[in-house]
């Protein structure tokens, strides 16, 4: 600080600037383009407006279309049925194929560090890249096919992602197969921290291997398990990006692989360029329907994330 | 105890057995990306999915990069990365600095709008953000990537450094006071350093939600010139969708960043992911 402002203004007041000069470029930075947006859905979600030209005020119309209006309402249902079909196709792999690999991990395995930087490996990288390597590896004339052929499991090539019964639940695999390593890391943190005294004593009762770990290692788990399912849920009700990237807003084959997250995008922005049933308003009510469809998980997280700090 | 985590030979081989398949499940759609992008032309790749490239046609990398404009788009997702991260470590370790060690009226609610931001993802509000960054006339620039992806990690980047700063004992900042230092001095001579392992693990999560960040610049951006790898992609997989030899060497060249950035700081990344997990 130089003498002259010193003289100007007194210790406290250069303090008060100092800190107020501190707080306020992360306070700006996360009300406007954050904070400000979140509160507006609101507002929003009581007019209609096709994102440009007047708004025009319709109470809660958008709510009343959405839940009574047979056009909207059919998609809404059929996206957060879709959605749960994807949610418990996600979290089910997670839970089994996840929980198994890091109970191994846990033990004495050979090469368990290498084993663990495989099984990370697809976490970093960008969902895009994942989105089309999967997409051309499952296609009918691509990489895995072509080897099911050759062992002989099918006679003609299964197009995955072409058809109705299997693109979704295909989605969901590809995000299994990007995000395992993190269900495994959570698991595999639980089991380590399992205090071993409580080990030896199981031990010293006689329990064999699989006896200790079903009633000591297992209930300890419980609190990853539900972080994990918190998580994803969060995640998948408002993250569509496997879907959009492969197949775009109109989440084909007929809307098959239609969730929240497209549903949302196709409100605000409809499903091409040419669309004219965009409406923001909309959009902001969907936005806050699926809001309130994962608060009590986000909450629990935030809450859970409190008792911890 | 260590009769639950040793092993017996025989199963040692049936543990193996399973990891390994694991791994394969892993690694074999990587290993086949690679083969597949050194091969001359796409009636290789689909004639022998699995053969080896000949010749091997190291051509592709260099024709998506010059070709496709994939060195444009890589210096994008640069810039909106490495903004991103700077705007970030910045703006939350100051505003966590204040909230955590000179609270005042009204701090507490301001941590808790921040909580908000941690619970309700901010897509829910597609169309208000869209708004808000149209009436600012950001629209079809990279600063509106860079700082609603900045904001969106301000939270949990708060949230993680508030409790670290909590952590510290208050007595060296005593003591500094005590010799007139002002919160400016305070904040960058000593908690900065302090602070530093947090920071780092807030850059990296930083760093690879904007290099993968798909929905924002879809969303903000139309300018081709403007395209990040993501949306770059994207348009590639429109021009070249029938070219998979040069699809996957482009898929391989958006990979490499986060990639060599996880093998650089695989243990910051999985501790990072534990504390930050809050926000997948």
């Amino acid at each position: 600080m130089n003498s002259q402002r010193k003289s100007r203004f007194s210790y406290k007041s250069i303090q008060n600037m100092q800190k107020a000069l501190l707080l306020l470029p992360g306070v700006l930075l996360y009300g406007i383009f954050n904070f400000t947006p979140l509160m507006m859905m609101i507002p929003t979600s009581l007019v209609d407006w096709p994102g440009i030209g007047p708004k025009e005020f319709v109470g809660l119309d958008n709510f009343k279309k959405i839940l009574g209006n047979e056009y909207y309402r059919d998609q809404l249902i059929n996206a957060i049925g879709q959605n749960v079909v994807f949610f418990v196709v996600i979290i089910g792999t997670f839970l089994v194929i996840g929980t198994s690999l890091a109970l191994l991990l846990s033990f004495k395995t050979y090469g368990r560090k290498y084993y663990q930087v495989i099984y990370f490996l697809p976490y970093p990288m960008a969902g895009a890249a994942v989105a089309y390597l999967l997409n051309l590896f499952v296609n009918p004339r691509g990489p895995l096919n072509a080897l099911m052929m050759q062992v002989g499991l099918t006679d003609a090539p299964i197009p995955f992602l072409g058809s109705e019964d299997t693109a979704l639940t295909t989605l969901a695999l590809f995000y299994s197969w990007h995000r395992m390593g993190f269900a495994i890391m959570l698991i595999l943190s639980g089991i380590l921290a399992v205090r071993t005294d409580l080990l030896e004593a199981s031990m010293l009762d006689g329990a064999n291997r699989w006896q200790s770990i079903r009633n000591v290692v297992f209930p300890v788990l419980g609190p990853a398990f539900i972080l994990i399912t918190v998580i994803i849920m969060v995640d998948v009700f408002n993250n569509a990006d496997y879907t959009l990237l492969i197949m775009g807003a109109e989440a084909g084959p007929f809307r098959s692989t239609d969730i929240m997250g497209t549903f949302l995008y196709r409100s605000a922005f409809g499903a091409s360029a040419a669309a004219s049933d965009a409406n923001f308003g909309m959009s902001a009510a969907i936005g806050l329907i699926t809001t309130l469809l994962i608060l009590p998980a986000a909450l629990f997280l935030a809450l859970k994330n409190f008792r911890n700090n | 105890m260590d009769k639950i985590f040793k092993l017996s030979k025989k199963e040692q081989v049936v543990v193996q057995f399973i990891m390994i398949a694991w791994a394969l499940v892993v690694l074999v759609p990587f290993l086949s990306a690679v083969l597949n992008a050194l091969k001359p032309n796409v009636g290789a790749v689909f004639r022998d999915p699995f053969g080896f490239p000949d010749p091997i046609t190291w051509g592709n990398f260099a024709k998506a990069w010059v070709n496709a404009n994939f060195g444009r788009y890589f210096a994008n997702s640069a810039f909106i990365a490495l903004s991103s991260v700077a705007i970030v470590t910045f703006a939350s370790s100051t505003t966590a600095f204040v909230l955590a060690r000179m609270p005042f009226k009204g701090s507490t609610l301001i941590f808790i709008c921040f909580m908000i931001g941690v619970i309700i993802p901010i897509r829910l509000a597609l169309a208000p953000l869209f708004d808000t960054v149209r009436t600012l006339g950001l629209l079809d620039s990279l600063w509106s990537v860079i700082f609603v992806q900045a904001a969106s990690m301000m939270p949990v980047a708060v949230f993680i450094l508030v409790s670290f700063f909590q952590n510290i004992s208050k007595e060296i900042e005593e003591a500094a006071i005590m010799d007139g230092a002002m919160p400016f001095t305070i904040y960058w001579k000593i908690m900065v350093p302090l602070i530093r392992p947090a920071l780092a693990t807030i850059a990296l999560l930083t760093f690879v939600q904007a290099w993968n960040e798909y929905f924002l610049p879809l969303i903000f951006i139309q300018s081709e010139e403007l395209y990040p790898l993501t949306l770059g992609l994207n348009q590639f997989n429109r021009q070249f969708a029938i070219q998979w030899h040069m699809m996957f060497a482009a898929i391989l060249i958006m990979m490499a960043p986060t990639i060599i950035a996880f093998v650089l700081a695989s243990k910051q990344f999985i501790s990072g992911l534990t504390q930050g997990g809050v926000k997948e």
